[in-house]
């Protein structure tokens, strides 16, 4: 079925790629990854260009398919026998090391980020769509093809799990400032 | 502190703020746009004239190197040949020499002989 919305494809690129490649970046805690995935997401936004109705109906496509290639690329990576999750904290612990990748972030951002990393993937993916895209729990729910209420747990749960490593992290933060500010 | 605040639309307190700014969308690399429409176009095939021109281009080099190499081969060749004859040419006047040396040799012998 052909719609009346005729999209360009270069500034459909232009609007949504950072969009697509924070969110890759952030379920796979791999630059490089992240920038295959959205190439990805991208061609195969264009060989579907015709099934899209309108710029928002593009953007919920985007981010959906985002979410399923990067976990998809995760579960590669599980069945390779990475251990991703060491692999993403050594990934973020790294990058922490490089300014580039952080700059103009605080402290704490960048702690929060790498905190993020630790989490389970569906949390994380909650968490990521909640805080970085606006999304409510409905509107994740329908982007990640899950129940409101299983969303609505792994929220809570992430949310909890992370406020509460972040208040460990920032009192060991506050701690070596101290430390260092005293010496 | 408030918790499960992520069910409201709204941040709740200043944790959530502090993680809507932590996870604020990262500009895309700059080559990524870039990548995306060269893999888009795919690779470029050449149009058929220019396949054409590029085949007579490689015969007609092939064509001059195959002739160069022919050129050096005759040539070696003639000069091989003017040298074996200048060869023959000096062994015959040595020969030559040698014969006349030969004869007057013979004829010095025979006259003392006399």
């Amino acid at each position: 079925m052909a719609y009346d919305w005729h999209p360009d494809f270069e500034k459909l690129v232009d609007e949504h790629q950072s969009m697509v490649f924070s969110l890759a970046l952030r379920m796979t805690g791999d630059r490089g990854l992240a920038e295959e995935i959205a190439q990805d997401v991208f061609l195969e936004l264009d060989r579907n260009l015709g099934r899209i109705e309108s710029g928002e109906h593009a953007r919920f496509w985007l981010r959906r398919v985002t979410m399923s290639r990067s976990a998809d690329a995760l579960r590669r990576r599980k069945v390779r026998g990475i251990d991703l999750w060491v692999e993403m904290e050594d990934v973020h612990a790294a990058r922490a090391e490089e300014q580039s990748n952080y700059r103009g972030m605080g402290p704490l951002s960048i702690r929060l980020e790498q905190l993020l990393a630790t989490l389970p993937e569906a949390q994380r993916a909650a968490l990521v769509l909640r805080y970085q895209e606006d999304l409510t729990p409905e509107e994740i729910a329908a982007t990640l093809d899950a129940p409101l209420a299983t969303v609505k747990s792994h929220l809570q749960r992430g949310l909890k799990l992370l406020r509460s490593k972040a208040e460990t992290h920032l009192k060991e933060y506050v701690r070596e400032r101290k430390f260092v500010e005293g010496v | 502190m408030r918790e499960f605040d992520a069910m409201n639309f709204e941040p709740g307190d200043e944790f959530e703020r502090e993680l809507q700014q932590a996870f604020a969308r990262r500009p895309a690399p700059p080559s990524l746009k870039r990548r995306i429409m060269e893999k888009r176009r795919g690779p470029q095939l050449l149009p058929p004239f220019l396949t054409w021109q590029r085949l007579a281009a490689s015969i007609a080099l092939t064509a001059v190197l195959a002739g160069g190499v022919q050129w050096r081969i005759v040539e070696e060749r003639r000069r091989e040949e003017s040298a074996r004859r200048q060869v023959l040419m000096a062994l015959r006047i040595t020969g030559h020499a040698l014969n006349q040396m030969n004869a007057r040799l013979a004829a010095h012998s025979r006259g003392a002989q006399d």
